[in-house]
């Protein structure tokens, strides 16, 4: 039969033919995509697929002693409008009306004033392991300069409308941000009203916070966008470039331990970028360590308010706009207080500092930004004699019972003369010294070292620095100097701030290479009463009263106590460093100390004011002569006597008996040591103890 | 009813399409997922597969042979039918395809070519003692022209090249001479330089350039031919699993349940349901192949082998797109793709085989 078919039916073997070709090129390039290259698809649609999406870690806290928040994070809203989500135009309408009913809605809640919104409310992101804090007083803080908050941010109706155009062009899912910073209660209104704001979206962005604001500015710095030059740093330790971080003070200083690790999850999204489900285990983030301060906000906030009084009242020659109090516990270095005014609202960077509040702060000429504490170069003035005190006792130069003083020359009077070095027998050409005594028309007389400290006699001091030719041998300018960098001066603390600044212990070298003169037996008179070329910082100069008060330990000064993780276990305990111990022997510090005790407790002390009941103070004053000319004449200014102005110095420790609490106070331009500055440091020393019963005090 | 029990009724066959259009169904039903204003399309494409099934048994009770005598009337009315749609069809997707019955959108083009095919068997096979004449071809060709140019206007560039190439098949098999082979090939390509120049739409030049050099190809038009290699490539032996394809399931693909259909077969089910899914229509290729072997005159014959190259070149293009071995036409897959019209059109072509089968040479011993 097949053999008598006709011959177009042999035809049809073509067509088979033709079918097993195709079925062989349709598997083979099947095979090819699957199992020769399949692999890579894979790749190529979990690319398409799936996200990696960073979670943020909270912050760390920070925590003054008492565990009062100094630092913290909350929310701040966005408002975001995603254009694929906007309602369709109700029927009839023109194209478009939807978004606008939903747009009018928006920006009418958005532009309501907040004062009708009722009363503030303070909600923080609550911080589960936050040790109990207490309640927040409504603290007053330092007069800070009036300088107006970030404004909350909502784009121009026409710009959000054509925004949202182009993204119904491109992708209608990505969120177009229209608002920030909103206000809380705005932001609550728009949570009500989500029915009515399909599309709308409520974004929650931590930033920082900072309850104590200027009172404690200068300790915890504020946080702002990685500057352009540390961008590859931050980003080779997994930082966004977006990404906020600490920029000065303790906020930078402790960086690495606030910022926790953020962690990665996986989202599988849709072709629109929409997400719907999160895939795998997600990289959980861990959270920044927290820092617990030594630092105790009561006294803080005593220090800042009676220094900030102090300044207040001060008027005239001696009008004051700048000072500092720095308060140490001698036993381990950890710092009880820094303040520094004027200071500023830490607060205005949160939200990421305006133009114009950047501009102020800046032009302020007493430089609210610059913490003098630790950067500000003053002459010490009477409060260095401490050290110049012990230097004496330990070389054996003075005997706690050797009397040096005034009226040898015959004169009693608070000055002596010093005779020219080439011409020493014409009087005409000596250089007189004087005590700051001598404008009250008295000298001290012969004295010892706990007379001299007492009463602060200056020529006690220029004859034990710098001797008295044919009479007697002074340390001179070489030890002095040596015992000043002992005691910490001319290097720096180490304390956890940046910025801090060396000072300066001068010799004959330096006065030759800056001078290009000799140092002279004058120079060395200066210097022994902390005048002339020394320069140190507050808190140098409270670190060496530290270490006189524990007889011989100086310690580095320190601001954190210890860090905690996020379940409140300490991760870094507190641990004192011990910068050096002096060389001079304790018994001898002992004399210097008792000096220090004179000048508060004896009846012609110096620093009579700052009794405390119950407490046995010791301190020493300073005056300390510098030279400004603010009315530009070329000449230092003097007050209508003929005097220089002066910085007010005191530092002190108590109670005299195992001191538990050193305290220097420094104001600018103040005047007098004793009558401007020791009253503040009386204050401190009162709230210390009122805080902390010494067990000592009564003795 | 006598016909379904009748021993020479075709079950293998109606298996494998039943086989084939179920399956079709599943993956439409993937495709769909998660789409809610779209969640009724795999329900009313099995229902579509009903209504087919009852077409396929109506056109298989038919005697084929009487198809003879309506075949040019036919083809008439489905030209007429396609001069009207030109004229009130509703525009979908920038052509005029579409005819509105009620609710549904009826496909005129799609039966067309069951018209041609009867009209060009019938033309064929009662001239194949003329073969030798060069007439007899360019007379065939002509008969096309029609059905070709109305459906390329629409404009539909892939039915219409299937139109010619359903004809070119049934005249090879019904004894095309190989000299008027190579003439109507040169001719061919001598007519396809104009053509291409005043003839194509960009759209269409813009496709074919894309599949010869993809870099070219605008951005937009790469992507579905690049979500679909991606979803196939990433099928591996086994696949995603079904429902679980995520090129498919996230909706990275597009056009997913009608042009793309095999890309998530193939990501889902992987290189075994993929190549399951050829398998079938290789035998169900090889068995219309079979059925026209053994049709009992020249009609059948070249209504069955038209029936086949309708199916084969959709396999082909349509499967080649998705594996970027073909350009991007919108042919839907046999049997597999969404769509009524397309569906309906497969299902009385195999009903017309069926009808070959019924009555094919008796070689049995029942007289």
């Amino acid at each position: 039969m097949r053999g008598a078919r006709q011959p177009e039916y042999g035809r049809l073997q073509l067509l088979r033919g033709l079918i097993l070709l195709v079925v062989i090129v349709l598997i083979g390039r099947l095979w090819q995509l699957q199992m020769i290259t399949g692999e890579q698809y894979r790749l190529l649609a979990d690319r398409n697929r799936l996200r990696q999406v960073d979670v943020t870690a909270p912050r760390g806290v920070i925590y003054d002693r008492n565990g009062e928040i100094l630092a913290r994070n909350r929310p701040s809203f966005s408002v975001v409008v995603i254009p694929g989500d906007l309602p369709k135009e109700p029927e009839g309408q023109p194209e478009g009306a939807g978004d606008a009913i939903v747009l009018d809605r928006l920006l009418a809640i958005l532009s309501r004033p907040v004062e009708d919104l009722g009363a503030t409310l303070e909600t923080p992101v609550p911080t589960p392991t936050a040790p109990p804090a207490r309640a927040t007083q409504a603290t007053p803080t330092p007069s800070v300069m009036a300088i107006p908050e970030r404004q909350p941010w909502v784009m121009p109706r026409a710009e959000i409308e054509e925004k949202i155009e182009l993204g119904r062009l491109g992708g209608a899912y990505q969120s177009i941000t229209v608002a920030r910073h909103i206000e809380e209660e705005t932001a609550f209104l728009i949570a009500e009203d989500t029915v009515n704001l399909e599309g709308i979206q409520l974004v929650l962005e931590p930033i920082r916070d900072y309850p104590s604001g200027a009172l404690t500015s200068h300790i915890i710095g504020y946080m702002g966008h990685i500057p352009e030059t540390e961008l590859e740093e931050y980003e080779a330790k997994g930082y966004e470039q977006n990404d906020q971080v600490g920029l000065t003070a303790l906020e930078a200083a402790f960086e690495d331990a606030l910022y926790g690790k953020p962690g990665r999850q996986t989202i599988e999204v849709d072709v629109h970028g929409r997400r719907v489900r999160t895939v795998g285990e997600p990289d959980a983030a861990v959270p920044g360590h927290n820092l617990v301060l030594s630092i105790d906000m009561n006294l803080q906030q005593v220090a800042t308010e009676s220094l900030q009084e102090t300044l207040d009242a001060s008027s005239g020659f001696t009008k004051a706009t700048q000072g500092v109090v720095v308060a140490i516990d001698p036993r381990d270095g950890k710092m009880l207080a820094l303040v520094n005014l004027p200071s500023y609202d830490n607060n205005l960077f949160t939200k990421g500092i305006t133009t114009e509040a950047w501009a102020a702060l800046t032009s302020d000429t007493d430089l609210p930004l610059f913490n003098r504490a630790i950067s500000g170069r003053f002459p010490p003035g009477s409060i260095f004699k401490i050290i110049v005190s012990a230097a004496g006792l330990e070389e054996g130069v003075i005997t706690p019972r050797t009397r040096l003083g005034d009226g040898f020359d015959g004169s009693n009077d608070g000055v002596i003369w010093l005779p020219n070095e080439y011409a020493p027998w014409d009087r005409s050409l000596a250089q007189s010294f004087v005590s700051w005594n001598a404008k009250y028309g008295y000298g001290h007389g012969m004295i010892t070292v706990r007379d001299a400290l007492a009463v602060s006699d200056d020529i006690f001091f220029y004859e034990l620095g710098g001797g008295y030719p044919n009479r007697y041998t002074g340390l001179g300018s070489k030890k002095i100097g040596e015992y000043a960098r002992i005691f910490g001066l001319g290097e720096v603390t180490g304390i956890e701030l940046a910025g801090e600044v060396d000072g300066l212990v001068p010799d004959s070298r330096w006065k030759r290479l800056n001078y290009a003169e000799n140092w002279l037996t004058g120079d060395t008179y200066n210097m022994s009463i902390g005048q002339g070329y020394v320069l140190a910082t507050p808190l140098q100069m409270a670190n060496a009263t530290a270490a006189i008060a524990n007889r011989g330990y100086l310690w580095k000064p320190q601001l954190v106590d210890h860090i905690t993780d996020d379940q409140g276990n300490v991760v870094r305990p507190f641990e004192a460093v011990l910068l050096r111990q002096t060389p001079v022997d304790p018994s001898l510090l002992d004399v210097v100390r008792e000096g220090m005790y004179g000048a508060v407790n004896w009846s012609n002390g110096t620093a009579v004011r700052v009794r405390v009941p119950g407490v046995i103070v010791a301190g020493k004053t300073g005056t300390a002569e510098f030279a400004r000319d603010n009315n530009k004449d070329g000449q230092p200014d003097r007050d209508d006597k003929g005097n220089l102005p002066t910085h007010a110095w005191f530092t002190a420790f108590a109670p005299y008996v195992n001191p538990e609490i050193v305290v220097t106070v420094f104001v600018a331009n103040g005047g007098e040591g004793s009558s401007v500055a020791a009253p503040i440091a009386t204050k401190i020393l009162q709230a210390y103890f009122e805080e902390n019963p010494s067990a000592e005090a009564g003795k | 009813m006598r016909l379904l029990f009748s021993r020479r009724f075709d079950w293998y066959l109606l298996t494998l399409v039943l086989l084939l259009s179920v399956f079709g169904v599943i993956m439409i039903a993937s495709a769909l997922s998660g789409n809610e204003v779209l969640a009724s399309w795999p329900w009313r494409q099995a229902g579509f597969l009903g209504l087919g099934l009852v077409l396929l048994f109506i056109t298989a009770a038919v005697d084929y042979r009487l198809l003879a005598t309506v075949a040019y009337p036919l083809y008439l009315l489905l030209l007429a039918f396609l001069v009207v749609i030109a004229v009130i069809g509703t525009v979908a997707g920038g052509a005029q395809r579409w005819l509105t019955l009620g609710e549904f959108l009826l496909q005129p083009s799609e039966l067309t070519k069951i018209a041609v095919i009867i009209a060009l068997a019938h033309y064929l096979s009662t001239r194949k003692e003329r073969m030798e004449s060069i007439l007899t071809p360019i007379g065939a060709l002509l008969l096309l022209v029609p059905a070709v140019v109305l459906i390329y206007l629409q404009p539909s560039l892939g039915t219409a090249l299937s139109v010619l190439v359903i004809g070119s098949a049934m005249l090879v098999v019904s004894g095309l001479r190989v000299r008027h082979a190579l003439l109507f090939g040169g001719a061919g390509l001598a007519a396809a330089i104009p053509a291409w120049r005043f003839l194509l739409e960009d759209y269409m030049k813009n496709r074919v350039l894309m599949f010869l050099n993809p870099s070219q190809a605008a951005a937009a038009d790469r992507y579905n031919v690049e979500q679909a290699i991606i979803g196939i490539g990433s099928g591996g032996w086994w696949g995603r699993g079904l429902f679980r394809g995520s090129q498919n399931q996230l909706h990275f693909l597009r056009v997913r349940h009608t042009d793309f259909i095999f890309s998530v077969t193939a990501e889902e089910l992987g290189f075994v349901g993929a190549v399951l899914l050829i398998a079938l229509f290789a035998l169900l290729l090889f068995r219309l192949v079979h059925i026209a072997s053994v049709a009992r005159d020249t009609f059948g014959m070249l209504i069955v082998t038209g029936v086949t190259a309708m199916i084969l070149f959709q396999l082909l293009v349509n499967i080649g797109m998705n594996l970027s071995i073909m350009p991007v036409t919108g042919i839907p897959l046999p049997f597999i793709s969404y769509g009524g019209s397309a569906l309906w059109t497969m299902l009385i072509g195999v009903g017309l085989c069926e009808s070959v089968m019924l009555r094919h040479k008796k070689i049995g011993f029942d007289a």
